[in-house]
């Protein structure tokens, strides 16, 4: 699984770099890979798997899907 | 100290006097710089009506109180006059090294009246102020200007702030830079100095701010800790990796890219424009203005040759990418180069030209009132060509020169409804439809659409997130979703306004203080009252916001505006044309009952917009009473 951050959750992810490459066995909730990582899930607006929005609560993800997580997006 | 005896600098280009002014410390104490110090000259000094571009109209270029200070984006300075885009109240905000040389140069500020009968420009250094013949630097582009104005004068080290030849032919949103990189580029205020024959104002100093402040330590620990936290905190972190342009895929993502004309959300060659492509094509370093350890500045490269403008900022991608349907990072990045080299608001002039492409579509201009060029939107080339005819008031760039509402009157049909535009300012490249709060300050700005009088909705949308716990001691309480008008809402924007605002009295940039971005409530008091002793607590800082803004109406009022003209383009309140907020439109009736409680929060007449009496002597502005309309209670 692919996992792109937009906004400012690039912060989060290890390294800093996104996208972040996960090889996942079987499906798994994608709010428990955020919870691994220690994304905080209050600053995640926008989810989509696979070009999808979704409901960060419910989404299960499987190893080839594309997942995107986008925080708020202020101005400047 | 900071706040005693500071000193602004009064020049009459119609007799060529040169004034020095103390400001007394109490009133320096109400009207702190920046925003507060520009609203009370304009109304003092200004009589109502004064035509854009007579010599009557007043220019003040005033530093904040921090301006200057050690202190990482306390950098910058507002430019003030009648806007000539708009006939209201006119600002426009900076960054950059020019306002903190100013500021050690002594000055707090500059008042600019009357008109040249040459073109000059201003030499500043400390207590040494010429005005210079300007007729060899007439018509050059900025750059040019720059290098020969430091010729001039032998030191390469000066500042220059100048407008380019579009402020010169008096394009309505002309802008105003500094060092090339840093602009001035909304209401029309290059235009304004080029009313005044006036094309730069070159500055040199040598006092260093903290040598004057109230407790030089604390400031200067303040700095360092502020400067280490830029890469602990996300949002400031983001905004030295990716600058502004990292947005554009997100906007994208939530449907509230502006596309064509802002007919759409979602613009289907984003991945020609996002970020990744920017670094990988264009990026050359990473900039900042004066101690700043944000570094938001992007450095670019141009056809292999570093830029002496800086890159694309991302309101000009959104405006010359996919709001005129452009796809192309270079062509974008041309745009950007056109836009500093004449000196054009890159906002207004990509939103203009978007407006054309929409009308031209619509068979409302045609070829022959184009000189031949294809102005259909996605036709970058001739974007770039239109650009060039704007600032030097060529063919149809004549008409669009003069703003999208009065090109739009002139063409007449539907072309007004393609004018997307408040008070006569086109908006910025942020979605309202996505983004309610936003939306309720492009139409209540006394400027016209501004993008920069609250923090962005997605800020207060969620209790657990950082930003919205960085704005408890603001006074915020409860969050709310980001397409929302409810009265909590219209709180959260009161008091968003007026922190804002106070960021344009003191000199903060949008990108330091919570909760946009690092820089905590009460560290921003910290540097206040370091700087000035005056033991300030945050109830008084958002009162010198709400002070400032309070003018800012006062003057609109005077000139006639009223509630009628805090509204929003009639495209807003229709649905989107794709995206996930294809069809939803900004509720029209909610808007009107939002605007009535936060006309009440303000303590503003519900019907006529006017401040009350009450509420001007809360903010000790009854000297004010006297400017009002009759209506006022």
């Amino acid at each position: 699984m692919r996992l792109h951050a937009g906004g400012y959750l690039t912060f989060y992810l290890p390294q800093r770099k996104s996208p972040m490459e996960l090889h996942l066995a079987q499906p798994i909730l994608l709010i428990a890979i955020l919870q691994k990582y220690r994304i905080p899930k209050s600053e995640v607006q926008l989810v989509s798997v696979n070009g999808t929005q979704v409901d960060l609560e419910t989404a299960l993800v499987v190893d080839r899907d594309e997942v995107q997580i986008v925080s708020g997006v202020d101005g400047g | 100290m900071i706040g005693q005896s500071e000193k602004i600098l009064r020049i009459n280009l119609s007799d060529g006097s040169i004034e020095t002014e103390i400001l007394a410390d109490e009133f320096y104490k109400l009207y702190p710089g920046g925003k507060a110090l520009a609203g009370f000259i304009l109304l003092n000094e200004m009589p109502a009506n004064t035509p854009v571009f007579s010599p009557e109209n007043v220019l003040v270029i005033a530093n904040g109180l921090l301006t200057g200070a050690p202190v990482s984006t306390a950098t910058r300075y507002v430019v003030s006059a009648r806007s000539p885009l708009t006939n209201s109240y006119g600002e426009s905000e900076a960054a950059g090294f020019w306002g903190p040389e100013l500021k050690m140069a002594g000055y707090e500020a500059i008042v600019v009246k009357g008109r040249a009968e040459q073109p000059v420009y201003v030499w500043i250094q400390g207590d040494q102020v010429e005005i210079r013949p300007a007729e060899h630097l007439w018509g050059k582009q900025t750059a040019e200007v720059q290098e020969l104005i430091r010729q001039e004068l032998g030191d390469e080290k000066i500042r220059v702030l100048q407008i380019g030849p579009a402020g010169e032919n008096l394009v309505r949103y002309a802008g105003i830079t500094n060092d090339l990189r840093h602009f001035n580029g909304r209401n029309g205020m290059g235009a304004v100095m080029g009313s005044k024959n006036l094309r730069a104002i070159a500055v040199r100093g040598d006092q260093r701010y903290q040598s004057k402040a109230h407790d030089p330590d604390s400031l200067l620990g303040l700095g360092r800790k502020l400067a280490k936290s830029v890469r602990e905190n996300p949002l400031s972190w983001d905004l030295q990796q990716r600058g502004t342009p990292g947005i554009v895929e997100p906007l994208n993502k939530g449907g509230i890219l502006p596309t064509r004309n802002f007919r759409q959300g979602v613009f289907e060659n984003v991945d020609s424009i996002k970020w990744e492509v920017y670094e990988k094509e264009l990026l050359t370093a990473r900039r900042s203005c004066y101690a700043c350890a944000v570094r938001c500045k992007r450095e670019v490269s141009l056809n292999g040759e570093v830029s002496r403008y800086g890159g694309p900022e991302y309101e000009t991608i959104g405006a010359f990418g996919p709001n005129c349907a452009v796809g192309d990072l270079q062509v974008i990045a041309r745009a950007n180069e056109l836009c500093n080299a004449y000196m054009l608001d890159s906002i207004s002039t990509g939103a203009t030209i978007a407006f054309a492409m929409e009308c031209f579509e619509h068979g409302l201009i045609d070829l022959e009132d184009t000189g031949g060029l294809d102005l259909r939107f996605g036709n970058g080339e001739a974007m770039l060509v239109m650009i060039e005819q704007i600032a030097l008031r060529q063919g149809l760039g004549d008409l669009l020169a003069e703003g999208s509402l009065r090109a739009a009157e002139a063409i007449g049909g539907e072309a007004g409804f393609f004018a997307i535009q408040v008070k006569g300012q086109e908006l910025a490249m942020h979605e309202p439809r996505g983004k309610y709060n936003v939306g309720m300050g492009y139409a209540i700005s006394e400027i016209g659409a501004d993008h920069l009088v609250v923090a962005h909705d997605p800020a207060l949308a969620n209790s657990e997130s950082i930003t919205f716990k960085s704005a408890i001691p603001l006074g915020i309480e409860e969050a709310q979703p980001v397409r929302s008008l409810s009265a909590e809402k219209m709180k959260h924007f009161y008091i968003l306004e007026k922190w804002g605002s106070f960021e344009k009295v003191v000199g903060f940039c949008f990108f330091g203080p919570a909760p946009r971005s690092f820089i905590h409530p009460d560290d921003v008091l910290l540097a206040v009252n370091a700087a000035t002793g005056w033991n300030q607590d945050i109830a008084g800082l958002l009162k010198i916001g709400e002070r400032a803004t309070n003018m800012a109406r006062i003057f609109n009022l005077r000139e006639g505006f009223s509630r009628k003209d805090d509204t929003l383009p009639e495209r807003i309140f229709q649905g989107l044309e794709n995206g996930p907020l294809q069809g939803e439109p900004y509720p029209r009736h909610e808007f009107q009952e939002a605007l009535s409680t936060l006309y009440a929060l303000k303590g503003w007449h519900p019907e006529s917009g006017i401040p009350t009496r009450e509420r001007l002597r809360e903010l000790s502005l009854e000297w004010a009473e006297e400017l009002l309309p009759e209506k006022a209670e």
